[in-house]
């Protein structure tokens, strides 16, 4: 279990998440904040259900009553340059 | 109904710290936080911690802040990213550069190791910065960066571990009071918490909760904009202050490498509200790229905004109110995160002791908020 991989972009594990959780993180939110999940190059496009599942699992709660966290632009990563100037 | 011997309101580092340093002098606290720790302000600042103020008692707050990050670490047990990288702040012209030789000269008086430095000086510490037309800048080399989430989650842990309780999502619908002071805080869930302290550290709805009493706390939200780019190999160490009209400050994250920085709109936007603007994502790419353009390869992961409460001065308002028993931490002015460990043990001094060991009068609820805050 240590060697799952939950999230890509910040080496997040399976086993750091479930810790998390049972230290009492119960939301995607929180676990974004101190883990990092979710906050990496893909801004837990890959992993953000992975982790929802895992909080319904844990806490019983349906994943329907399990709420992402916050989408913030950009969509995807864009260089600093690219909305540097007038003409954007 | 369940009782404390203090109810600190609100889950951020002023109300975290509060909690950790009232449950180190004994008592029993309790938070209550509306959302979750660092769901407000805190969690959404970019972390930043500064010494370089224009007011003797928020030097010297700032001095005993840093003093209180610097231990950390090895006091609360735990990793809180704490790096002492630096204030870098530019003068672009003479009245700038004769502003910060005014503050600095104070600052010194205060005791702070801090210098008005020579561009080639600049170059050295921030060696990719665009120089043209800098003539010097203030530079406090013991300023530094901390991680906010996991400072709030140790002092929040530790206030359990002092057999305090945490509370989380639930907000407070009511203050009681009787006798002419403060009794209860009742919750959205209908519970009732009960203490002879209760202390409001609810940054931009600290006025919310002064209204409960009939209050009137001088403090307003406004919110800044703020952006975080992917990682980078490390570039440069201090946060950089350009107080330009059209000027930003933003600082590399020591432990993940990503740049992260904000800017003071103008006009203002007042009020609550928290949403993003296509503006910022324009104008705080062109404004960071002035100072550093080899930055502009470099990708912006997000971009969010949060609130700085704002006085009238520029200052906080920390202790006692008319009202007996009922303390604030309010109006922080974009210094929470910086400020809040040193307020944090102040107020629980001057609760505990009934005076706190650095005096906060300059701070005070009644003051006539008529000085102002030169380095806001």
């Amino acid at each position: 279990m240590k060697e799952t991989i939950i999230c890509r972009c910040e080496d997040v594990t399976l086993e750091e998440i479930l810790k998390a959780i049972r230290s009492g993180l119960t939301t995607m939110d929180e676990l974004k904040r101190i883990l990092r999940c979710g906050a990496g190059q893909c801004q837990g496009k890959s992993c953000g259900l992975l982790i929802a599942q895992i909080l319904a699992k844990e806490t019983g709660k349906p994943i329907a009553e399990i709420l992402q966290p916050s989408t913030r632009p950009p969509f995807k990563p864009i260089p600093l340059k690219a909305t540097a100037h007038d003409d954007v | 109904m369940k009782t404390a011997d203090a109810i600190v309101i609100g889950g951020g580092i002023v109300g975290a710290a509060t909690g950790y340093y009232l449950a180190r002098q004994g008592l029993k606290v309790v938070l209550l936080e509306a959302e979750y720790l660092c769901a407000g302000s805190t969690g959404r600042c970019i972390g930043g911690v500064r010494q370089q103020f224009g007011t003797t008692t928020t030097i010297r707050v700032a001095m005993e802040s840093v003093r209180l990050f610097s231990t950390m670490e090895e006091e609360l047990g735990t990793r809180v990213e704490w790096y002492q990288g630096g204030y870098l702040f530019l003068a672009h012209s003479e009245s700038r550069k004769s502003e910060y030789l005014k503050v600095i000269r104070l600052q010194k008086e205060v005791g702070l190791d801090v210098d008005f430095i020579s561009p080639d000086r600049v170059r050295n510490i921030v060696p990719p910065l665009n120089l043209e037309g800098v003539l010097g800048a203030a530079y406090c080399s013991s300023d530094g960066q901390a991680n906010p989430f996991l400072v709030v989650k140790a002092y929040a842990d530790h206030i359990r571990a002092l057999r305090g309780e945490v509370v989380l999502r639930t907000p407070v619908t009511q203050l009681k009071t009787s006798d002419s002071r403060v009794k209860s805080a009742v919750t959205l869930n209908g519970e009732e918490y009960t203490a002879p302290i209760i202390v409001n550290a609810t940054g931009p709805y600290a006025r919310n909760l002064g209204n409960m009493v009939n209050l009137e706390l001088n403090c307003l939200p406004e919110r800044h904009e703020a952006l975080v780019t992917e990682r980078s190999e490390p570039l440069f160490d201090p946060m950089i202050v350009d107080y330009r009209p059209d000027g930003c400050y933003f600082i590399q994250v020591k432990d993940t490498g990503q740049f992260i920085g904000c800017y003071t709109p103008d006009p203002r936007v007042d009020g609550t509200r928290i949403d993003n603007s296509i503006e910022f994502i324009k104008e705080m790419p062109r404004r960071m790229l002035r100072l550093i353009p080899s930055l502009k390869e470099v990708k912006v992961l997000r971009q969010w905004a949060g609130s700085y409460t704002m006085t009238p001065d520029g200052s906080p308002i920390v202790g006692p109110t008319p009202l007996e028993g009922f303390y604030v931490a309010v109006g922080m002015s974009g210094h929470g995160f910086m400020l809040g460990p040193a307020l944090g043990r102040l107020l629980a001094e001057w609760i505990v002791s009934g005076k706190p060991s650095i005096p906060l009068d300059e701070f005070s609820f009644g003051r006539e908020f008529k000085t102002g805050e030169t380095l806001k």
